[in-house]
Order: structure tokens, then sequence, then C-alpha cells
């Protein structure tokens, strides 16, 4: 089966643990090399975050398992890349 | 000294032992440190012959405080615990059993329930050494005066302690609740009975 290299995924979050140190686990986590998160929206209790994880072989069962460890839940998967290299959205007409 | 062991000062100055374990571990102390003057001089005035019997009675006080430190704590932060995990749970339409959120939670339970207890027990057992020595270095009355001493050192370093955290006069803050220690003994003094 072909290698996911790319992940977007909305996830929701309690305010503790911190997006820097979910970041930092799924950073750690075989096959990814690299992680980005962004602040969506806050609210009294918890905060919707963007992760986009880069790797040559992401694991997604094991990013999400370091995800609802720390007590976040992905909310959906937002965009996947997958094969031997990283193929960027194209823009289309409709667009 | 080797980075590890700054990061453990720091760690046990500020993120570990939170604020709150830092309440309860002078709250308690305070208390700790009172009941043993308490304990001491009422033990004296009682007319109690020897230093182990007030090494036993204090060391009952330092159970009963420890033991009420520790349980109650325990319970109240359970307590606390669950409600935030459940307005949590709320919020996120999720259960957070076994999760980073609960065992740190129950990691701050464990921590301030121990630092509840450690302040009695620490209030009230290290101004009892003075009587392991009665007999042999002090007089009866002289061990009291110098448990008494002790007691209000303890609750000095705690005041000094506080201070050093809130940018007061650590002296000042540390006479502040040394204080309390003479006031206890002078009233058991002048108090009847």
């Amino acid at each position: 089966m072909a290698t996911i290299r790319q992940l977007v995924l909305d996830v929701l979050k309690p305010h503790e643990p911190t997006m820097l140190s979910i970041a930092q686990e799924i950073a750690d986590t075989d096959g990814v090399d690299g992680v980005n998160a962004i602040l969506i929206e806050m609210d009294e209790e918890v905060r919707n975050i963007k992760f986009t994880v880069e790797g040559d072989d992401i694991d997604y069962d094991e990013v999400t398992t370091v995800i609802e460890d720390t007590g976040a839940t992905v909310h959906s998967v937002d965009q996947v890349a997958c094969g031997d290299r990283i193929v960027e959205d194209a823009p289309t007409p409709q667009d | 000294m080797s980075a590890d062991s700054e990061s453990l000062r720091e760690r046990i100055g500020t993120d570990m032992i939170g604020p709150i374990a830092r309440r309860y571990f002078v709250s308690n102390g305070f208390d700790g440190a009172l009941t043993g003057v308490g304990v001491t001089v009422g033990a004296y005035l009682s007319g109690i012959a020897d230093g182990l019997t007030v090494i036993s009675l204090g060391l009952g006080a330092a159970v009963g405080l420890t033991t009420s430190g520790v349980w109650s704590v325990w319970e109240i932060e359970r307590a606390e615990m669950r409600a935030e995990i459940q307005a949590t749970e709320d919020a996120m339409l999720t259960d957070l059993s076994d999760t980073q959120v609960e065992r740190e939670k129950m990691s701050d339970q464990v921590v301030n329930a121990l630092m509840s207890g450690l302040g009695p027990l620490l209030g009230l057992v290290v101004p009892l050494t003075p009587f392991l020595l009665e007999g042999a270095l002090f007089t009866l009355f002289q061990a009291t005066l110098v448990s008494v001493g002790i007691a209000v050192a303890v609750l000095f370093a705690f005041g000094a302690y506080m201070a050093s955290i809130s940018r007061q006069r650590w002296y000042v803050a540390g006479i502040r609740m040394g204080l309390a220690g003479v006031v206890v003994a002078v009233l058991n003094v002048f108090l009847p009975g």
C-alpha cells in the first residue's frame, strides 16, 4: 500500500496539554519528519487546532493514537497526500 | 552542578510542586508546628517526667495530622479533578479516561496529598528532636525551650520560603510566621490548666 506523506488533521483538544507538546509528540512518531500546528479557534474549555504532518511513511493509526492519548480527538482528516511524492492540490477553473 | 539537577531544582521550585501543593504544605506545616508547640509546652506544664513520653505524644499528634493532611486533600483533589475532567469531557464530547489529561491530574492529586502530609510531619517531628537528648544534654525544661525554638525556626523557614516566591522581604515574612509559635507557647503558659 502507498505510503502516507502528508496529513492535515482537524483536532479538538483541551487547553492542557499544550499544542506545542502535542506537536512534539506527533513529531517523535516513527515516519514523521515534521509537524505544523496552528490554532483555528479557542473556546472556554477547548481549542481547535490544525495539524499538518509530513514524513516519508506516516503511520496514521500511530499518529491518531498519540493525539488521542493526550486527550485530544481527531475531528476530521482534511487532506492526505500518498505515494512516492507529495502532490499539491491543483487549482481548477471552478475554484 | 549538572543541567539535570538544575532542571530538577527548577521543577521542585516552580512547576512540579505547584502553587496548590505549596499552599497545602505551608498551611498544614503551620498547623503541625503550632500543634507541636502546644503539645510540648502542655506536656511540660502538665508535669510529664521524661522526654520520651513527650515524643510519644508528639508522634501521636503527627500521625493524626499527617493522616488528616493526606486523606482530606486526596479526597478534595479527587473531587476537584473529577469536576474539571467532566467539564472538559462535556465540552469535548469524549471520554478522557486514561489520557494524559487524567494522568496529569492524578499526578497533581498525588503530589498535593503528599505535600499536604509532609508539611505537618516536618512541622511536628523536627521540633520533637530535643526531647531525644533529654537527660543526656538537656533538662526537660531546656528541651521544651529548645523545642519551641526549633518550632519557631521551622515557622520562620515556612514564612521565608513563601516570601522567596512572592518577592516579599524574607525576614519580615519569616518573623511574622515565627511569631505565631511564640504566641502559642505564651498562651499555653498563661491559659488556665
